[in-house]
């Protein structure tokens, strides 16, 4: 597990393994949810290539 | 008491009327310290407000991210929806949601500066805390982002914590405000 220093109010310190293990999983929670985003945009974009459809066409047909 | 050099006795203030009241008071100001991966204020709500105001700003971070706000110990059941958009993407703005999750989406985190301005309603009553924020990734084609959500719990809360997405923050000031209640 990396280290991490945690500041509470003006104290600077290491965190503790917990507080490590708790930056991690919401970290790694956070790419999920970036890495999702992005593969639903990747797969947006294909269905519009196979539509021929530019985004702004899209936006115009389907509001979004 | 004199009266000071440029202004005449009618546009000096003698003393302030009873009633008024500062409608927003600042609370505390933190200095982000070096390389932290998140800060937590921990006297931050009480039962003298109702509403907050929490602004991030000035700082760095390590590496393009953005700050993730939690309050006191609670590591579930937030929710929100945000809307971003860049520059770069022209006029196409893209939506980010979550149900539940273990934070919600505070500010801006970029290696140019640290931002933020975070309202929450209701932190330190029995109730639902909602909260928005809108902050931008101070970079050339960053993104610009606004998000509103709530937490699914009445637990009355005196903290809170940014932590950084991933990297570190360094310097920086994180200020919170109340709004008087009347």
């Amino acid at each position: 597990m990396a280290t991490y220093k945690v500041q509470i109010d003006n104290e600077v310190r290491d965190a503790t393994p917990a507080e490590a293990a708790q930056i991690e999983a919401q970290q790694a929670e956070a790419q999920a949810r970036v890495e999702a985003a992005e593969a639903k945009a990747v797969a947006r974009q294909a269905v519009l290539e196979k539509l021929g459809l530019t985004e702004q066409e899209a936006q115009l047909l389907l509001g979004s | 008491m004199g009266i000071p050099s440029g202004y005449t006795s009618a546009q000096v203030v003698q003393a302030v009327p009873t009633g008024i009241n500062s409608a927003l008071v600042l609370i505390s100001t933190t200095t982000i310290g070096s390389a932290v991966a998140s800060v937590t204020v921990s006297s931050a709500f009480s039962s003298t407000y109702d509403n907050y105001k929490i602004i991030v700003s000035g700082g760095v971070a390590s590496t393009s991210s953005f700050l993730k706000l939690t309050l006191g110990a609670t590591a579930t059941g937030y929710y929100y929806f945000g809307i971003y958009g860049s520059i770069n993407w022209g006029n196409t703005p893209s939506g980010d949601s979550a149900a539940n999750t273990t934070s919600w989406v505070g500010g801006g985190a970029s290696t140019n500066s640290l931002t933020g301005t975070i309202e929450l309603t209701a932190p330190n009553l029995a109730k639902n805390t909602s909260y928005s924020t809108i902050y931008s990734d101070n970079r050339t084609g960053g993104t610009h982002i606004m998000y509103g959500g709530y937490l699914a719990d009445t637990t009355q809360y005196t903290a809170f914590t940014l932590t950084t997405n991933t990297g570190t923050i360094t310097g920086g000031t994180i200020r919170v405000y109340g709004y008087a209640n009347s």
